[in-house]
Formats: structure tokens, C-alpha cells, sequence
């Protein structure tokens, strides 16, 4: 590298205070969000046992109607993705933008108001669920009056993002800021087609099954996922003391990503009445996928290579090493699950559910915690206060969500089986899972 | 309708365009050359190239009294 060009991309190393001065301008609306997104994790829990129980005990909580099975589910969904993923993510990129950037955080009281502004649409959506109030949309199941309560924190969010970006310093894009500012450019545009599409009626019939299941996939692909690759981007090459092993590939993994990922929704709906070009569309996006997965993979492990001791030393990079190798696990599980020979057995079945867990918790909400294992210390001027503690939330996490997950999947699959054989009584294949 | 169906259609142009004025942007600006600068564009003369920055509580350089000497000197 010569020295002219390195000086282009690093014109003025922050001292320690600037760095400083970037925590502090972040900390109010971050330690907000991130907050906030702990309280809803819990939450969404809560939901999602009640629910879970209700699987195999249907007369659980059966009489008040608020707590039934469509509801709870339905609100585990929302809280989930929304409070806990949807928070939790713009905590980050907040912090990673204003980073990468160099600059501090702009206008950040006004970001705390619309954290609050995002939790109290939380409150009114999931009391809305609860009370059987609901879009009917599969991961978009909030009340529509909780729509501008997420627009207008996310436009501010949006203003700052691209505030910081054009004042930033230096003149390089970092791989993890392609991945930032299109996060912020592609949820607006996923949520109004949905809700377009399906609340105010644009399209009917199965095409609103379509614009469904496409938002729901992106919701996730497009929104969670590639916030969670832009911290991992920055935080092995950070903590480890090495560039990305190939930056070539970092860039090629986000433009497949870019290109493929919208197409792959429409294989949610494998086997359902649904034109099967448009099924078979999903399933060539599903399996470009290994396109940009791939260039992910190689990149985090040849980073890795030759520091793996560090895992003993560092908790971010614990965590970020094992939601890693979860996305590729959960991404190579995802692309093939779209094709029609797979769906044959999985779809309808437990499987689907365990890979969807896979994801969001295997993957994203284990660099989550990395992100603020590294993070916290930075904006409160403290330590963690226990390194026990953090093995123990790491341990008892992994290994939940590898029996988690692999109980689901493994079940999920004979469950599968039962149901495409005639000679099997259809309640078998409902029965089978409970041991497990 | 018609306005739903505007703003359909109208964002999916939008957001293709976009995806294209941004590829061919960064292209211009030189994003895809020099891609080892690229790669090290978040070290600096603090946390250089080779430096671990994360360790467990207690078990690395980085204590808590050097953090809260640091922000003291922020705040002030």
C-alpha cells in the first residue's frame, strides 16, 4: 500500500478524545435503543413460550381470548422483529455509521425522542394484537396506525445516517457502510410496497400472498441480516488487528446480496397456487444466494485464520465467530430449503421454524451481543463487571440455540416425512415433535 | 388505487434506479481500486494494524480506570 494512498483513506488518525467524542454524541439515542431492544427481547420471549406451549397444550391460557394462540403468535412475531431486531439495529448502525465515519452523531436528543417515539408504536402494536387487532400480514401484522409511529423515528435515522455520511472523513466506503446505507434505503421501500400492496388493497387474491411472503424474506434478508454482516465486517478485522482478507470478495458478497436476495421471497410459497415461474424465480434468487454467503464465509474465516487463540480472550469476538459460521449454516439451510424437492417434506413442518430461529438468534442476536460486548464500554466509560458472567451468557446462549435449532430442524424433517406418508395417521405427524 | 399503484410501481422504479446510480457512483469515485487501503481504513495510529482491542474484563491492557480517565478528560 503506498503511502500516499493510505494517507488518502486516513487523512487525520482520531486521537483518543475525538474517538471519545464519537461515543459520547452516541450514546444517548444507542444506549436508548439498544435498551429498549433488551426490554422487547424479553417480551417477545415471554410470547413466544406462551405460544410454544400452546402447541402441545392447547388449553394453556385458552380462555382470555387476548392470550390465544393467532394473537400470541402474532405478537411474538412483531415484538421480535421490530423491538428486538429492529431496535437493536439501528442502535448499531447508528454507532458503526458514526464510526466509520468519523464524525459525531448528528442531532442526537432528537434521536433518543424517536426511540421513544418507536416504543411507544411497540406498545400500541402488540396491545393492538392482543386485543385482535391486526393487518393480517405475515411479519406485518401491526395495526396500521403503528405505522407512523416507525416512519418518522426511522426518517430521522435516516436523515442522520446520510448526514454523517456526507460529512464523513476520509474518502473510502467501507464494506460495512454499503451495507448500512442500503439498510436504511431498502426497509421504507419493503414496508410501504407491503403495506400497499396488501392494507390498502393494490393487488388481491394471491398476489397479496406474494407481496407478503416477498417483505416477509426481505424484511429479515434485507433489514436484520445486513446490519448484522456490517458489524461482523467491523468487528473481526477490529478486534483481531487484521485487514479483511479479501476486500475484493467484501464488496462482491454485498452486490450479490443486493441483486439476489429480493428475488428469493416467492419460494415461501412452494406448492401453493401461485404462478410456478414466479416459484421458480425464488428458487434461482434462493440459490444465487450461495453467491454472496459464500464470499461472507471465506472472508470471516481467512480473517480468522491464524488468530482463533483470540476467542479465549475476547468476548465480542466470541460471539461474532459463532454468529458467523450461524449464517452460513442458517444461509446454506435457507437456499436449500427453497427447492421444490426439499419443500416436498419440510414445508408445513417444524423445520422451517427452527431455520427461521437459526437465523435471527444463531445469527443475528449472537452479533448483537458482540456489538455491544464491544460497544458498551465505549459509551459508558466502563468495563463489563464480570468476564464469568459474559462466558456464561455466551455458553447457556450458543448451546440453547444449537438444541434449539437442531431439535427443531431434526424433528421438523421426520415430521415432514410422516406427513407425505399415506399410511401415517395425520395426527402422528403433529405428535412426533412433542418428545423432542 | 391509481395512487397506490403509482407508488408501487413508482418506488420499484426508484429503488432500481437507485441501486444503478449507486453501483455506477461508486465505480466513478473509485471505490472497487485500491482495495488493501480500503480494507484498512478503520485502523489508525491508536489501534493500528496487529493490535487486539478487545479483551474479557480484567484480562487484557484495556482497564477500566484507562477508560474512565479517558472520558474524564472528554466530559471536561
Amino acid at each position: 500500500m503506498s503511502s500516499a494512498a493510505h494517507a488518502a483513506n486516513n487523512p487525520a488518525p482520531l486521537d483518543r478524545v475525538s474517538r471519545i467524542e464519537i461515543d459520547l454524541s452516541a450514546r444517548p439515542p444507542v444506549m436508548t435503543f439498544w435498551v429498549s431492544s433488551f426490554v422487547w427481547l424479553i417480551v417477545g420471549t415471554i410470547l413466544a413460550i406462551i405460544t410454544s406451549i400452546k402447541l402441545h397444550a392447547p388449553a394453556f391460557l385458552a380462555s382470555p381470548e387476548w392470550l390465544t394462540f393467532g394473537r400470541t403468535r402474532a405478537a411474538h412475531l412483531d415484538t421480535v422483529v421490530y423491538g428486538f431486531a429492529g431496535m437493536s439495529a439501528v442502535g448499531t448502525l447508528i454507532w458503526l455509521q458514526a464510526r466509520l465515519c468519523q464524525v459525531k452523531v448528528p442531532f442526537p436528543r432528537l434521536l433518543t425522542a424517536g426511540a421513544l417515539v418507536w416504543n411507544l408504536g411497540m406498545v400500541i402494536g402488540i396491545t393492538g394484537l392482543l386485543l385482535g387487532y391486526t393487518t393480517g400480514v405475515e411479519l406485518a401484522e401491526f395495526p396500521i396506525i403503528c405505522a407512523p409511529f416507525f416512519a418518522l423515528p426511522y426518517v430521522l435515522v435516516a436523515v442522520a445516517c446520510f448526514r454523517m455520511y456526507a460529512t464523513k472523513r476520509g474518502d473510502h466506503t467501507y464494506v460495512s457502510q454499503w451495507y448500512l446505507l442500503a439498510v436504511v434505503i431498502w426497509f421504507p421501500i419493503l414496508y410501504l410496497s407491503v403495506l400497499a400492496c396488501t392494507v390498502f388493497g393494490a393487488v388481491g387474491g394471491v398476489a397479496q400472498a406474494i407481496a407478503n411472503w416477498w417483505f416477509g424474506h426481505n424484511v429479515i434478508g434485507l433489514f436484520v441480516t445486513p446490519t448484522g454482516i456490517a458489524a461482523a465486517y467491523y468487528l473481526i478485522p477490529k478486534v483481531t488487528g487484521k485487514p479483511v482478507h479479501s476486500y475484493h470478495l467484501s464488496l462482491l458478497g454485498f452486490w450479490t446480496l443486493a441483486i439476489f436476495y429480493n428475488w428469493a421471497g416467492t419460494h415461501h410459497l412452494t406448492g401453493g397456487p401461485i404462478p410456478a415461474w414466479a416459484i421458480t424465480v425464488g428458487i434461482v434468487g434462493s440459490m444465487m444466494m450461495f453467491v454472496p454467503v459464500v464470499t461472507v464465509a471465506i472472508n470471516h474465516h481467512m480473517t480468522m485464520k491464524g488468530s482463533f487463540h483470540m476467542l479465549k480472550t475476547s468476548p465480542t469476538l466470541r460471539f461474532t465467530v459463532f454468529g458467523s459460521m450461524m449464517y452460513t449454516i442458517s444461509s446454506f439451510q435457507g437456499s436449500l430449503e427453497s427447492l421444490r424437492s426439499h419443500q416436498e417434506i419440510t414445508h408445513f413442518t417444524h423445520y422451517t421454524i427452527g431455520h427461521a430461529h437459526l437465523g435471527l438468534y444463531g445469527f443475528y442476536a449472537m452479533i448483537l451481543f458482540a456489538t455491544m460486548y464491544y460497544v458498551f464500554p465505549r459509551l459508558t466509560g466502563n468495563e463489563w463487571s464480570s468476564a464469568g458472567l459474559i462466558k456464561i451468557h455466551f455458553w447457556t446462549a450458543a448451546l440453547g440455540t444449537i438444541l434449539y435449532g437442531a431439535a427443531l430442524c431434526w424433528s421438523g424433517w421426520w415430521q415432514g416425512v410422516m406427513m407425505k406418508d399415506p399410511r401415517c395417521p395425520s395426527c402422528r405427524s403433529s405428535i412426533t415433535p412433542n418428545p423432542i | 388505487m391509481f395512487l397506490v399503484f403509482m407508488i408501487i410501481w413508482s418506488s420499484a422504479l426508484l429503488g432500481g434506479l437507485m441501486t444503478v446510480w449507486a453501483l455506477a457512483w461508486a465505480i466513478q469515485r473509485g471505490e472497487f481500486r485500491h482495495f488493501r487501503d480500503g480494507a484498512t481504513v478503520i485502523f489508525d495510529e491508536e489501534e493500528p494494524i496487529g493490535m487486539q482491542t478487545d479483551f474479557f474484563p480484567g484480562e487484557g491492557p484495556r482497564q477500566a480506570h484507562q477508560l474512565s480517565q479517558a472520558w474524564k478528560g472528554a466530559q471536561l
